[in-house]
This record gives structure tokens, C-alpha cells and sequence, in this order.
């Protein structure tokens, strides 16, 4: 265990002094919230909801952050130490595939961590109210969070070198950021995109923190749960199997 | 004695070019074991091959007794590696970099003593991009002997460092070999590989021309000059 905290220590230092997740993981989503709140203010969702726009939107934006340490921030480092060849040093020492991946996992999923809590400051602050179950809503988070690293992690593990993983990254970040319902609202979408988006995991997982967040019922909560666990499953096993080190 | 290395018929190609012909070799336990050759002989490939970070196309390759392949992790616990390219993350700093190797090994060497002893305790705190070639040579030969190594390879040790840095080198080498320290390098500089090595290996376009000691090279070639031996050896295509 010490070796995999002095590992994660010395690699989130090196992660924060580059600034990038700090400004996309961390300063974007909180701005995205403002921004929102500034908007929307105290107005319903849609005429007639009980509850405020701002507070259907909370789970959309934690996935802002999400997006931007799993399919950014991980593969891209991932990929960048293999071009750099410092994963082919690795590969000259006992770490395995598990504890280097391992510990860039729990730095991104920290990232997650202290992004949830500020965002949950700002909405305590701008009044936003909780009206689900704690419980439900940050099992719900956990289930996005690490679904979607985790396919981070398997784009880091096998892609090239990191213009690969980069246009990858590209490929699933900003669609994700628009189209998964974390900056454009799920339900303006046509029926046909909706089908379609729907099939990806941080959809579901935005459709449930949604619904645990407002207490409201959601569509099938079964298969988003099921979905999630699937595509962590997956991507973590081919990561670790077929880990390239050079 | 027995030997820590043991290399049979490595075949190593890059599509239609063929690094190694079949190279065989032995190391004999706490020996300094020189590669040497010109640029593109396959040096480098060898000790990649040997570590099993490259997959040799055929061949086998036993260190301390163990298959790099199949136990890696036990066998890179008594293994350091000096790599020829230096390869570091962006920002690190010299003491980041020797902790993070550190970590990985269950009893490691006091990396800030190692610092001391190659003459960089005093940068420690300074970032590895910042160095100079000749301290960055010397931090990367510190993290190979980070993991207390029986067996340790050193590609190109002393490239980049100066005449005083180059003979501190070799003390601390010459030091480390009388405790039982197995050494695999390569060098361009034939004073060192005089000065060090045990045994060498003059390889070829992937052959070895030569293999034996410095003094059987000089006989051999009939030069007094171990450098002239060399020349005259890494020409010579009889062997």
C-alpha cells in the first residue's frame, strides 16, 4: 500500500503543477454552475416543475468534471508516459500494469471528489435544495465516475502514443460534453438522438444522479445501474490485460 | 563462479532489418561485462533483448537465474536499469523522481546518499529538465542502483560527463563490483572499458566479432593500444 501512496503522491503533484485538470476538472465545472445559476436564478425547470432548473442541471455538471479526468486527463497521461518512454522504465521495475493504472485512477478519482464537494457548496450557497436520498444520488455519482475512468483507462492502456489517445480523448470527450445531457438537456434532444445517446453509460449514469438528486422516479434504473457496472468491468479488464508499456 | 547473465541465441529483427544473429553470451557473477561496437550494432537491442523489454524473435535469456518474461516483477527487484535515452515526466524534480523509484522496491537504497556520492546531493530540490547533461547521466545511473541490485546495466554510462565525473563514476563502480555487483555496460570510451571491464563483447551488425578480455583483444589484434584492438577487431570480419 505505501508504495502505491508514495506513487500517487508524487503523481498528483506532478498533475497539479501542469494545471490542466485543475482548470477542466476542477474550475470549469464550478463555473459552468455559476453561470447557469446566474441564468436561470430560481426558475422551474419547465412550467410546473417542483423543482428549479438549476438543480435538475447539479448531476449533468458534476459530469462535466468527470468527463474531463476520464476521457481526457487519464488517457492522455497514460499515453503521454508511454511516447516519453517512462512506462518503459516502469516496465525495467516490479510495478505492475494494476498499480501504475491504479494510481492515476485514484488521482482523477479525487479530481472527482473535491469538484462534488465544491459543486454541492455552491448549490448549498445558491439555494439549490436536495430533494432525493443522499445515498442513492452518491452511489449513482461513484457508478459515472468510475465508468467512465475506467474507459479512460483503457484508452490509455492501449492507444499508441498520445496523439492517438488525443484524437480518442477528442472523440469521446466532446461528444460526451454535449450530447450525453451534461451540457445539452436530454430532453430538448429528438427521440432518435435521445435512443442513441442513451446507449452510453454516462448518460445513464447523468439520468440517475438526476433522478436521486430531485427524488424523482427514473426510467430503468436496473439496466443504467447494470450498463455502468458492465462498462467498468470491461474496460478495466482489457486495460490491465493488455496494457502496452512501449 | 556462477553466472548471472546467460544468453543463447538471440535473433532479434526490425521487419526485413536483423538486429542480432544469434548472439549468445555469459556473464559471469560479480564481473563487468562491456558491449561494445559502433552505432547500430545492436548494442542497445541486446540489453533490451536480455531484459526482456524487447521480445527477442528467438533465443532465450536468463538473469540471476530467472526468465525476465515470466518473473519480471522478481527479477526487477534485483535488477536496476540505466536505460540510454533518459526518460522523466515533464515537471519532476530530481528528489520526486528518486522517491518514485524508490517506492517501487521492497528494500531500496537511500536515494538522497547515492545523490551525495555521484555528486548531485546538492540538486535534489532542482527540476530533472534543469540538469545538466552530465547530472542527468549521473541521477539515471543513482536510480539504477536505487533497488540495491545484484545485476545492473548500464547502456552508455558515462556519455555526457566529464573527465573528473567519468573517473568518480568509475570509482564508485569499481567499489560497487568488489561488494559482488554484477555490471553489463556499453561504452564508446575504450579508456573505460579498459579500466572496468572484465570481459567484453565487440559485436557487428548484430554479430559478435569478438569476445574475451581486453588484454586477449590487444593480443589478438597485435596493438598495444586497446582502442587501436578495437578498431582493428570491429573491422575485422574473420570471427
Amino acid at each position: 500500500m505505501k508504495r502505491f501512496f508514495t506513487l500517487m503522491k508524487n503523481e498528483l503533484k506532478l498533475n497539479i503543477r501542469d494545471m490542466n485538470m485543475v482548470i477542466f476538472a476542477l474550475i470549469m465545472p464550478l463555473a459552468v454552475f455559476i453561470v447557469l445559476g446566474l441564468i436561470y436564478r430560481s426558475k422551474p425547470a419547465f412550467e410546473g416543475a417542483d423543482y428549479t432548473f438549476l438543480e435538475q442541471s447539479f448531476g449533468a455538471v458534476c459530469a462535466v468534471s468527470i468527463c474531463a479526468g476520464g476521457l481526457m486527463g487519464l488517457p492522455l497521461v497514460v499515453a503521454d508516459y508511454r511516447e516519453k518512454k517512462i512506462l518503459k522504465r516502469f516496465k525495467a521495475t516490479p510495478a505492475s500494469p494494476g498499480l501504475l493504472l491504479g494510481a492515476e485512477l485514484a488521482i482523477y478519482m479525487l479530481y472527482c471528489d473535491v469538484s462534488l464537494i465544491t459543486l454541492a457548496i455552491a448549490a448549498y450557497i445558491s439555494g439549490a435544495g436536495f430533494g432525493g436520498s443522499l445515498v442513492k444520488f452518491l452511489g449513482s455519482w461513484a457508478l459515472t465516475a468510475i465508468s467512465t475512468l475506467s474507459i479512460g483507462m483503457m484508452v490509455g492502456g492501449l492507444a499508441k502514443n498520445s496523439k492517438q489517445a488525443g484524437v480518442i480523448a477528442s472523440i469521446l470527450y466532446f461528444p460526451a460534453l454535449l450530447f450525453s445531457g451534461t451540457t445539452v438537456p436530454f430532453e430538448i434532444m429528438p427521440k432518435i438522438m435521445q435512443k442513441l445517446v442513451g446507449l452510453s453509460p454516462l448518460t445513464q449514469g447523468i439520468g440517475l444522479m438526476k433522478s436521486t438528486f430531485l427524488g424523482i422516479p427514473s426510467g430503468n434504473t436496473a439496466a443504467a445501474i447494470l450498463t455502468m457496472l458492465l462498462t467498468t468491468a470491461v474496460c478495466t479488464g482489457i486495460s490491465v490485460k493488455f496494457f502496452k508499456w512501449e | 563462479m556462477t553466472a548471472a547473465v546467460n544468453v543463447t541465441g538471440l535473433t532479434k529483427s526490425y521487419g526485413e532489418k536483423t538486429v542480432l544473429k544469434g548472439l549468445s553470451l555469459s556473464v559471469k557473477s560479480g564481473t563487468v561485462f562491456g558491449l561494445l561496437g559502433a552505432n547500430g550494432a545492436g548494442k542497445t537491442t541486446t540489453i533490451e533483448c536480455m531484459l526482456g523489454i524487447k521480445k527477442a524473435d528467438s533465443g532465450t535469456s536468463s538473469l540471476l537465474g530467472l526468465d525476465p518474461k515470466k518473473d519480471r516483477r522478481r527479477l526487477f527487484e534485483q535488477v536496476g536499469v540505466q536505460f540510454q535515452e533518459s526518460q522523466y515526466q515533464n515537471e519532476i524534480r530530481v528528489n520526486e523522481l528518486c522517491e518514485e523509484t524508490a517506492c517501487l522496491y521492497s528494500s531500496p537504497a537511500d536515494w538522497s546518499e547515492l545523490c551525495k556520492k555521484f555528486g548531485i546531493g546538492d540538486k535534489l530540490s532542482a527540476q530533472v529538465k534543469s540538469l545538466s547533461g552530465g547530472e542527468r547521466q549521473r541521477l539515471f545511473i543513482v536510480l539504477a542502483l536505487i533497488p540495491k541490485p545484484k545485476l545492473v546495466f548500464l547502456d552508455e554510462l558515462t556519455t555526457g560527463l566529464d573527465a573528473r565525473a567519468r573517473r568518480d563514476v568509475w570509482k564508485i563502480l569499481s567499489e560497487l563490483k568488489k561488494e559482488g555487483l554484477t555490471i553489463v555496460l556499453t561504452s564508446h570510451f575504450m579508456d573505460e572499458v579498459e579500466a572496468l571491464c572484465d570481459e567484453i563483447c565487440i559485436l557487428k551488425k548484430g554479430s559478435p566479432v569478438f569476445m574475451g578480455t581486453v588484454s586477449e583483444a590487444k593480443e589478438k589484434s597485435g596493438c598495444e593500444k586497446f582502442e587501436d584492438a578495437y578498431l582493428i577487431l570491429s573491422e575485422d570480419n574473420a570471427e
